[in-house]
């Protein structure tokens, strides 16, 4: 059951990378998502990725960014064989070559292929942004900035509610296999399903109860146990990121060359290994995954 | 003469953060065995018992259960032999009513619509629970949801009961319920063994402790030699019986010469020294 779940929460750290405040880190996070949705430009994604990996590895993380990528990347990989095939784009295409039934399109692996960067290069600064910072100091800086107190509290309890339900889930699951039930299928769905859920209903009972007890809703200012403070160094992280974001956008909307759509092209060949590659990935991470479930 | 059911052999844990849990443990069990598993919180019992009915495998060594290796069997082929009830009964119930919550487990298991009947009823009757039948689980209090959780597994009809705090949140009423449900249990040829802090559970029906201790068996023999070992007990932040503590005591001061682990023999003892004074 461990396996299934995904690591995605803070690995605890003490690089560059964790000790710059969480705003910074937003941003960044925040200006990346903007350029790699306004571009398509191959070279421009590609260079946030590098940047993104660099990021990565420089803040020690690796083992549960693997984790998490190995998930993550078969999916976003298939982008690649299926725009190759249906392109998002514009007609008229041309085709490059034929795969058993399937026709390649130039401007299918174009486009396959900068989706496929756009979403790598946001997943990579989303987990960086995500396994460097403690979630409470995030909420500490996002209140600091005026976000209310009722959202922020209502973000914290559901990051929170999910590894807990994910590990009642692990135990319910547990017990009902001890009870001989069969991990897979239809009939595993309601003796796994209604404990977690009358758990989760349960519990929120309680929080309110609890909550209300401890005078949640109280007016007046709230201080909180930890304190983010952000030093001079963030605030040049943070002017350089806003700085960088700003000048890529311009860049991006001015320079109309940036599009490569039409001049980039791919040989028949190097297209067809891109394509069959992507399936391959795609299928073994079925193939892996299935089995797993199988076997629990 | 007496049969083998489970056997640690040198069986560690090791948890995929590094954390040992439980280290280099060797034990048999055998059939119609009473016994209690103690330590303080997060010495390895839980992990140890997990290891009985193969929710965990182990990192080192080797668990065998009825002759075969549990390596590679699934925790649904051993349910058949060994049970496990969890602590608490929101995580096993979610039927309608509790006769289709007992259902359960035998159907999982394939038997005949008779046999599932027939086991149904007699789950029923042993755990009392006719007047509770129809109800949804949910609805009925904690103890008997308890007991309808013991009884899900009852129906298994499995060579082993693993309970994980049979009696913790319960009234006294409940509480001697499930004492002698644990005996009856046993009468009725099965291993019985629980997982528990309660200590009068463990000294008047428990026959055989297994105590744990930073992940390290370090003691398995009866509950007498257990309890009347206070350097064993506070090593591992564990009070014994008050009854017991207090035996402990007179017998520092010479009024009795032996440790009495429940009331009756308490009394039994001090009877007995009561008449060699009167012969004096």
């Amino acid at each position: 059951m461990r396996g299934a779940v995904l690591p995605i929460s803070m690995v605890p750290g003490n690089s560059v990378v964790h000790k710059i405040a969480p705003l910074p880190k937003l941003l960044w996070a925040v200006g990346v998502l903007i350029i790699s949705f306004s571009t398509r430009n191959p070279a421009i994604l590609g260079a946030m990725i590098v940047l993104g990996l660099f990021l990565a590895s420089i803040s020690n993380i690796w083992s549960s960014f693997l984790k998490v990528m190995g998930i993550l990347f078969p999916i976003m990989v298939i982008a690649i064989f299926l725009q190759s095939i249906a392109p998002a784009f514009p007609q008229p295409w041309t085709p490059i070559a034929q795969l058993g039934p399937f026709t390649i399109y130039q401007e299918g692996i174009y486009s396959g292929l900068t989706l496929f960067e756009r979403t790598f290069s946001m997943t990579i600064f989303a987990m960086v942004f995500i396994m460097t910072t403690h979630p409470s100091d995030l909420f500490v800086s996002l209140e600091k900035i005026g976000m209310p107190y009722v959202i922020n509290f209502i973000l914290t309890v559901t990051l929170q509610l999910i590894p807990i339900l994910q590990r009642e889930f692990a135990t319910v699951l547990s017990a009902q296999k001890s009870r001989g039930m069969k991990g897979t299928g239809f009939g595993a769905v309601l003796p796994s399903m209604v404990p977690v859920f009358v758990g989760a209903i349960e519990r929120v009972q309680q929080m309110s109860i609890s909550l209300e007890s401890r005078a949640f809703g109280s007016t007046g200012k709230k201080t909180s146990y930890r304190n983010v403070v952000m030093g001079v160094k963030d605030y040049v992280i943070m002017v350089v990121g806003l700085l960088a974001s700003a000048v890529t956008l311009y860049w991006i909307i001015v320079d109309k060359s940036l599009d490569w759509s039409r001049t980039m092209h791919f040989s028949p060949t190097l297209s067809v290994i891109l394509v069959i590659t992507a399936a391959l990935i795609f299928v073994t991470f079925i193939v892996i995954s299935v089995s797993k479930i199988i076997k629990t | 003469m007496e049969e083998v059911l489970i056997t640690c052999d040198n069986l560690s844990h090791v948890y995929s953060g590094g954390v040992v849990a439980v280290k280099e443990v060797n034990l048999k069990i055998k059939r119609g065995e009473l016994i209690g598993v103690i330590g303080q919180n997060g010495s390895g019992k839980t992990t140890l018992v997990k290891h009985f009915n193969g929710l965990l495998k182990p990192t080192y060594g080797k668990v065998i259960i009825k002759g075969e290796e549990t390596t590679n069997k699934r925790v649904q082929e051993l349910s058949r032999s060994v049970g496990y009830v969890f602590q608490n009964p929101n995580h096993q119930l979610f039927a309608k009513t509790v006769t289709a919550e007992l259902e359960f487990g035998p159907r999982n298991l394939g038997l005949s619509e008779e046999e599932v009947h027939e086991r149904v009823e007699k789950a029923i009757e042993f755990f009392n629970l006719d007047t509770y039948r129809n109800q949804h689980p949910y609805r009925i209090s904690f103890p008997l949801r308890k007991l309808v959780g013991m009884a899900s597994i009852y129906t298994m009809r499995p060579d082993v009961f693993i309970l994980d705090e049979p009696t913790t949140g319960q009234d006294n009423i409940t509480t001697r319920i499930v004492y002698q449900l644990i005996r009856r249990l046993r009468d009725e040829g099965s291993t019985v063994i629980c997982v528990a802090h309660d200590m009068i559970l463990l000294a008047e029906v428990v026959e055989r402790m297994i105590v744990m201790r930073d992940s390290v068996l370090i003691a398995d023999t009866d509950p007498k030699t257990v309890f009347s070992d206070r350097k064993l007990m506070s090593s591992t932040h564990l009070y014994p019986p008050q009854i017991t503590e207090l035996s402990h005591r007179l017998k520092d001061k010479n009024f009795i010469n032996t440790y009495a682990l429940s009331i009756d023999e308490m009394q039994k003892v001090t009877d007995q020294q009561l008449q060699v004074k009167r012969s004096k």
